[in-house]
């Protein structure tokens, strides 16, 4: 089984204001990894304009494989700086790992990058040096695979300040709050971020000072999911496709409440049908031993294309406990999905007049493949 | 006592065309009554799905249901 390379990042607007001041970039290109990171000067959408135009300029070259120097250096000749403090707009933090697990970091203007290794928290070894008149610290170190690295920005290492403590918690303190998190469960990624953004939104006393982007990046085995929504054509396949899914390697979905129920029939297993509502246009989910969730098809399907298309790489994905939510975040959740489709018409759908592109099941699951190849999942489809 | 059992189609017609009120109301009914019945949630029930939302109550198929109907459906036939 491979390793995959997984990043999650939160970023927390200061309190009262509506959009945050730091920017995130992921790229996957091949097995290669690019994150960036940009804080704008101040807060609200000046400094939200500032860090997009950097991380994107930051990240478009990068994706170019543009020698790294060239690339700095029209970044830093590019940046506009500040008139009134003679300091840059924006930070800027990124790095680079391959696939043989080599990653590069350069960080320019940022708190340096926090290190889990060997259950504590250390400072990577830097180079420095001086480009464009600017410092910058770099980086070169092979990834290990149980090492997980922590990015934040300044609005982190700058916690509490004026409030709870006079200075803030520095990067010691930062250091200790994430070794204290990781250590107690080092397998879930997103959930020691979303513990992160708590604590340190507490030493804030819940109104953030300052923007704050916390970036956590670690390897992990691939998942895979396997679906199954409609029945097929032939009614013998009914058989066939149970057999499929319920021998697939790794978690399953199934979408539909027919498909459901000839998944019970064929593999003479009990299904219970729930009747709670987390969602009102969102139909209940069912039980079933052995499947990790069973939806309503069309509805379900469609909500989930809508959240998919809101994504953007490295976000924590959705909340919710309604069926769409839990299918779109188990969807995120995998790295290979296999959809195993029947083409079967629904007569009872044909009753209800709906919009055609509402009711053809397989134009929906082609462009809920369109949407996780954007975000670099492997997909296949097979008809039935 | 036996119970009643009152049988509700979830499946995506009935969904579109209420069954989450039916649903709601049982949840609303009085607590002497509600006690009687014991609710089940279903994919589809007789495939009339043109005639959404649909229930089954003491094994009897209701369709074209909302819930002033539904209510006086079981009263008319509780045990």
């Amino acid at each position: 089984m491979g390793l995959v390379f997984e990043e999650f990042y939160r970023s927390i607007p200061k309190a009262g204001e509506e959009v945050c001041g730091d920017s995130v970039e992921i790229i996957k290109k091949g097995n290669k990894t690019i994150v960036v990171l940009s804080d704008g000067l101040g807060s609200g959408i000046k400094a939200n304009i500032l860090s997009t135009l950097t991380a994107k300029i930051a990240s478009g070259l990068l994706e170019k494989e543009l020698p790294l120097k060239e690339i700095l250096s029209t970044i830093l000749a590019t940046l506009p700086v500040c008139e009134v403090r003679g300091i840059a707009y924006a930070t800027l933090v990124f790095l680079i790992i391959d696939q043989n697990q080599q990653l590069r970091l350069i960080e320019i203007d940022s708190p340096s990058a926090f290190l889990f290794r060997n259950k504590q928290v250390q400072k990577l070894d830097y180079r420095e040096f001086e480009l464009e008149g600017k410092k910058i610290r770099e980086a070169n170190f092979k990834f290990q695979r149980q090492d997980q690295l922590f990015l934040v920005s300044d609005g982190v290492t700058h916690a509490g300040i004026g409030g709870l403590l006079n200075f803030g918690l520095g990067w010691e303190g930062v250091a200790c709050e994430i070794e204290r998190v990781v250590k107690r469960s080092q397998t879930d990624l997103k959930n020691n971020i979303n513990k992160l953004v708590k604590v340190f939104n507490t030493f804030y006393g819940d109104q953030a000072g300052d923007d704050f982007t916390i970036i956590g990046m670690k390897y992990r085995r691939k998942r895979k999911l396997n679906i199954w929504s409609g029945p097929p054509l032939k009614k013998e396949n009914d058989s066939l496709l149970a057999r499929k899914i319920s021998e697939a390697e790794g978690k399953k979905i199934i979408s539909g409440g027919t498909t459901a129920q000839i998944a019970a029939r064929e593999l003479n297993r009990d299904l219970e049908v729930g009747f709670k509502y987390y969602d009102r246009d969102i139909p209940p989910i069912s039980k079933m031993d052995g499947i990790e969730l069973l939806t309503e098809g069309l509805l379900t399907l469609n909500r989930v294309l809508s959240m998919l298309k809101k994504y953007k790489p490295g976000q924590i994905p959705v909340e919710g406990k309604d069926g769409a939510s839990r299918f779109t975040r188990l969807l995120l959740e995998s790295d290979s999905v296999k959809f195993l489709v029947g083409r079967a018409v629904n007569e009872s759908h044909q009753s209800l007049n709906l919009p055609i592109n509402l009711g053809i099941r397989s134009q929906i699951i082609s462009q809920i493949a369109e949407q996780l190849r954007r975000i670099k999942k492997k997909v296949e489809i097979e008809w039935f | 006592m036996s119970k009643n059992i009152l049988k509700i189609c979830i499946g995506t017609p009935c969904h579109l065309m209420g069954a989450a009120n039916l649903l709601e109301s049982v949840e609303k009914f009085d607590c002497k009554l509600r006690q009687k019945i014991e609710l089940k949630t279903s994919h589809c029930i007789d495939n009339c799905c043109d005639q959404a939302p649909v229930a089954e109550f003491n094994g009897k198929v209701y369709q074209n249901l909302n819930p002033e109907k539904l209510y006086k459906i079981i009263r008319e036939n509780i045990k």
